[in-house]
């Protein structure tokens, strides 16, 4: 019997006006995403292979000394571009794509000796394009297509389920067969996701056809069962809204109320809520400012300063064991940039915990959700750039793990990091030195999203059973 | 008559369920982001008053000669508080900008004091003015698509056409009373905004700022006017109400939310960025290579021996020449510092020659600054600015990118808005530079040395920026308001001779 119902909406769907917009609207959107991302992985990862190849050449030139490597530090270190962008950018061109490793450079001279800084790692403050002037605007990629396009055609197939029948009086007709209600609203639920699953699995087709036929993305195995899951998250965020609809249908008597009230709920909770609780939210846990950040890197100038008040007077020198000055200034070099560098982590850390709190208030509405689970699948946004620092920070340590042991290792040293005669000169094998290399990793991108999944069924069996209750109350 | 169907329309429309709840959910929207958006620009304006402080002490203590003045005086953009009602490019954009006489700054050379967490910009923020045009112009669609079909339906139409009723009068009294029901929410939320705002204490509104809101007011009114008739079109054109509807919900959705954005994601992935750039970097090389052509002939040909810009004065402080070049932006200049702390009094009969040397070298550093920017400004413009006017122009097919333009306009935070404050910026550059020949700084012996004091800086004019004043506005906005007006005036032909020639 379900199938029978279902069998009936079905076609009246397809007949329908809003089929018609539908199949236009999705495919219409998956065309332009494919044609905007055609090549745009190539490019992507050409750039990256000439920046990470141009990172390496000058680790290259530095490897003739280890001295040169402690004062440079590995440079930049770049995150890897994902082939599955086109399905959410994540907002890249606010989060940088790098993190350095870098040197202050020279910060004292004086006619006797010169004095370099050891290197520390830096983080970018994100790139928010201080001369783009570009209007604002939401990409169209697989993530806005789902959360804004697919709710709205969702809300379009629903509103008048219950509400129309009622006034026409057909659902009267239908009870009083043998049919349970669960069965009804179970069968008009199936075929309104059978009606819009059919333009979007086509217009997903179309869309991957046209980006790998012409080669701009390499699909492995991986790939594929990601962009599996993400179609099954859009199922399960479009029977959300299914749901939602049948549950504001049954309630409401005349169709256009319901109409309005869905789209006043959908508007506020797909479109404005998203960005006004992320910003509302992010006012509540101030990070350090950067007047803040200043007062801490001056003052931390200044401690150093009167704490090595006598260092100015002294001068390293390569005697083995390492002098007493020699090690003055190299515990000074170290601590300068082991200071420096936990202050930089401080600020980050702070600005991190800012925005994840932010965005798992935004959870409150489905559109964040669905967003957030298809970028961490997509290996884009937010969350994969934490990741990508955790592998940074790992390095940085291992880094600076090889150049103590690779000091140690030379007899000629003073073994006093950090001033040039307390450091070993002897060149270094550049094969030796560990290379940055950021991995993607799948199990990570599926843990990051299950979260997400999970609270996204859990809407979609509140929404529903809601449904079923009030329609089992409805009088026809 | 027309009295009696205005009050008709009007208590049908504002007694419905749809009109109370669009009223709630606009104005509690209204009022979390006012004071969300409050609170921002409170954190933008400390921003600011410490950023000037800052700058201001710091340049204070660093610029001890003339020459050390490069790159100290930085001058700060104050936040404008009706971004509040449109953001557009006010938080986005740089605000603090460098004030030299060796290169003249443009937006490209901006610096931001208040990103405390650029993070955030994940989350871009909604202000009054995207709440009108994503909110009320559904609810305009929402008030129009049944005003005529459902009275068809209904057969309602056919009894008030029965009286002495002509058709024009009654578009005309659904068109009014529906307008007056979509005004009450905007003057509401700005009246609840206005409120927030006294009672933050922080936002100061000039008489100019009143007339601004106003012009925002008008704007949103022919905004919904646009949509209401959009409607009012399909509600003639169709025979059922629930067909209007759906046509109304794809135009809507169309109009708002998809095409803007379809249309600048298009621009962004298809625009090809013009190879201008590395010509007229060249060609700014050039400039500088001439300059200095002209500085090493100077060098060569006076009465002291050998090239060396110090004329053999024994160092003492600090020396610096330095260039800054970026391929990208096109900033390129060229500096010469000094900061001599003593000079010895065998090198005395040497300084007439240093202090030629400076007169000789830096007016012409500003002119090739000069020319540097005549070349940069036309090359950043076409590559920059070209993109961002077509995506603009293509958006403009859709009235709320329209309306967004032209509240942008009102507000100030648009291009011009921020162009203005860079214009400031260049006055203010030449400002300095006049003040420089006042005090004959470039002969002067405290371009380059403090062994006879430091520079006073106290009759230094300060920097001081306020927005452009209202016509400027006026003139930015009025184009995108005469097309809505237009679109306006259109639709309601239409609709009209439509509905004229229509069996009821």
């Amino acid at each position: 019997m379900i199938w029978h119902i279902t069998k009936r909406e079905l076609y009246d769907h397809l007949n329908s006006l809003r089929f018609a917009f539908t199949t236009v609207l999705l495919i219409g959107l998956m065309i332009v995403n494919a044609i905007g991302y055609l090549g745009e992985h190539t490019a992507q990862s050409t750039a990256y292979q000439k920046k990470v190849s141009a990172s390496l050449d000058k680790m290259r030139s530095n490897a003739d000394s280890l001295y040169n490597l402690l004062t440079e530090g590995p440079g930049p270190l770049y995150k890897k571009p994902c082939p599955l962008s086109f399905c959410a950018n994540g907002g890249e061109t606010f989060i940088p794509e790098s993190a350095d490793g870098v040197g202050e450079g020279l910060f004292m001279t004086s006619s006797r000796f010169s004095i370099n800084t050891t290197w520390r790692m830096k983080y970018p403050q994100s790139n928010p394009s201080l001369w783009d002037l570009m209007p604002d605007y939401t990409n169209v990629d697989w993530g806005d297509i789902i959360s804004i396009a697919l709710s709205l055609v969702a809300i379009l197939f629903t509103f008048d389920t219950i509400s129309s029948e009622q006034e026409r009086g057909t659902l009267r007709l239908t009870l009083s067969n043998s049919i349970s209600r669960g069965t009804v609203l179970v069968s008009k639920f199936l075929a309104a996701l059978i009606t819009i699953s059919i333009p979007f699995l086509i217009a997903v087709l179309i869309n991957l056809f046209l980006l790998y036929t012409s080669g701009s993305v390499p699909l492995a195995a991986s790939e594929w069962g990601q962009l599996g899951v993400i179609v099954f998250i859009a199922f399960v965020y479009v029977s959300i809204f299914l749901g939602l609809g049948l549950l504001i249908s049954s309630r409401v008597s005349s169709s256009s109320t319901s109409l309005t009230i869905l789209l006043l709920i959908w508007v506020v909770w797909v479109v404005l809520l998203p960005t006004t609780i992320g910003a509302l939210t992010s006012g509540l846990q101030p990070t350090m400012t950067h007047n803040e950040l200043a007062a801490r890197q001056q003052s931390l100038a200044s401690r150093f300063f009167e704490q090595y008040d006598e260092l100015w007077r002294k001068t390293p020198s390569r005697e083995i064991p390492a002098t007493e000055e020699t090690l003055l200034w190299s515990k000074y070099l170290t601590e300068d940039a082991r200071d420096n560098e936990k202050l930089n982590e401080e600020h980050l850390d702070a600005q991190i915990a800012q925005v994840q709190f932010a965005i798992s208030i935004t959870r409150i509405s489905p559109a964040s959700s669905v967003r957030y689970a298809i970028e961490s699948l997509a290996g884009t946004g937010f969350t994969r750039h934490v990741q990508f620092l955790e592998q940074v920070r790992r390095y940085a340590g291992e880094f600076r793990t090889f150049l103590t042991e690779t000091d140690r290792a030379d007899p000629e040293s003073p073994h006093a990091l950090g001033p040039k005669e307390g450091t070993s000169q002897k060149p270094v094998r550049f094969e030796s030195i560990p290379k940055f290399e950021d991995r993607i990793s799948f199990s990570e991108a599926y843990n990051a999203a299950a979260t997400d999944i999970l609270l996204l069924l859990l809407f979609f069996v509140v929404l529903f059973a809601g449904a079923f209750l009030s329609f089992i109350r409805v009088d026809v | 008559m027309c009295l009696t169907l205005i009050r008709r329309e009007l208590l049908a429309n504002l007694m419905t369920f749809r009109f109370l709840v669009a009223m709630v959910v606009t104005l509690s929207l209204v009022v979390a982001n006012t004071v969300v958006l409050i609170a921002d620009y409170e954190r933008r304006l400390i921003s600011y008053d410490t950023a000037v402080k800052q700058h201001y002490q710091k340049f204070l203590k660093r610029a001890s000669t003339y020459s050390e003045v490069e790159g100290e005086i930085l001058v700060d953009r104050p936040p404008n508080p009706l971004s509040i009602f449109n953001a557009g490019l006010d938080r986005r954009l740089g605000n603090s900008i460098t004030a030299s006489h060796t290169f003249v700054p443009t937006l490209w050379d901006t610096r931001s004091h208040s990103a405390d967490n650029p993070f955030l910009n994940l989350f871009s923020s909604v202000d009054l003015v995207l709440i009108f045009q994503v909110i009320l112009s559904l609810l305009a669609l929402l008030f129009a698509h049944d005003a005529i079909a459902g009275e068809r339906e209904a057969g309602t139409l056919r009894l008030t056409m029965a009286n002495s009723v002509s058709r024009p009068i009654i578009l005309l009294a659904k068109y009014i009373s529906a307008m007056a029901c979509l005004i009450l929410p905007v003057v509401m939320s700005l009246l609840l905004a206005l409120i927030l705002f006294s009672v933050s204490g922080s936002i100061s509104l000039s008489g100019d700022d009143w007339f601004r809101i106003s012009g925002i007011l008008f704007t949103s009114i022919i905004y919904l006017s646009v949509f209401y008739l959009i409607g009012l079109l399909i509600s003639v054109v169709t025979r059922r109400t629930a067909t209007a509807l759906m046509l109304s919900m794809v135009i809507w959705s169309t109009l708002v939310l998809i095409y803007p954005s379809l249309s600048v994601f298009t621009v962004n992935r298809l625009w090809q960025t013009p190879s201008q750039l590395e010509a007229a970097y060249r060609e700014i090389e050039q400039i500088w290579e001439a300059f200095e052509r002209e500085q090493t002939d100077f060098l060569r040909n006076d009465s002291v021996d050998g090239e060396d810009p110090n004329f053999n004065v024994p160092p003492s402080g600090s020396y610096g020449a330095y260039q800054i070049s970026d391929p990208i932006t096109l900033k390129y200049f060229k500096v010469e510092t000094r900061l001599w702390t003593r000079i010895d009094p065998d090198s005395e009969p040497q300084i007439p020659h240093v202090k030629d040397y400076f007169q000789f070298s830096e007016p012409r550093r500003i002119r090739a600054a000069e020319k540097t920017w005549q070349v940069r400004q036309k090359t950043l413009d076409h590559v920059y600015v070209r993109k961002a006017n077509v995506a603009k122009n293509l958006m403009r097919l859709s009235p709320a990118s329209m309306y967004d333009f032209a509240t942008e306009a009102w507000a100030g935070t648009d291009f011009y808005g921020i162009e203005n404050f860079i214009t400031t910026v260049q006055q203010y550059r030449q400002t300095i530079i006049d003040y420089f020949y006042d005090k004959k700084a470039f002969s002067s012996r405290k371009w380059f040395s403090i062994d006879q004091g430091k520079v006073d800086w106290s009759d230094l004019p300060q920097f001081s920026y306020h927005r452009a004043d209202v016509s400027t506005n006026v003139k930015h906005a009025s184009g995108n308001i005469a097309c809505l007006f237009l679109i306006n005036v259109a639709l309601f032909m239409t609709t009209f001779l439509i509905f004229v020639r229509q069996e009821v």
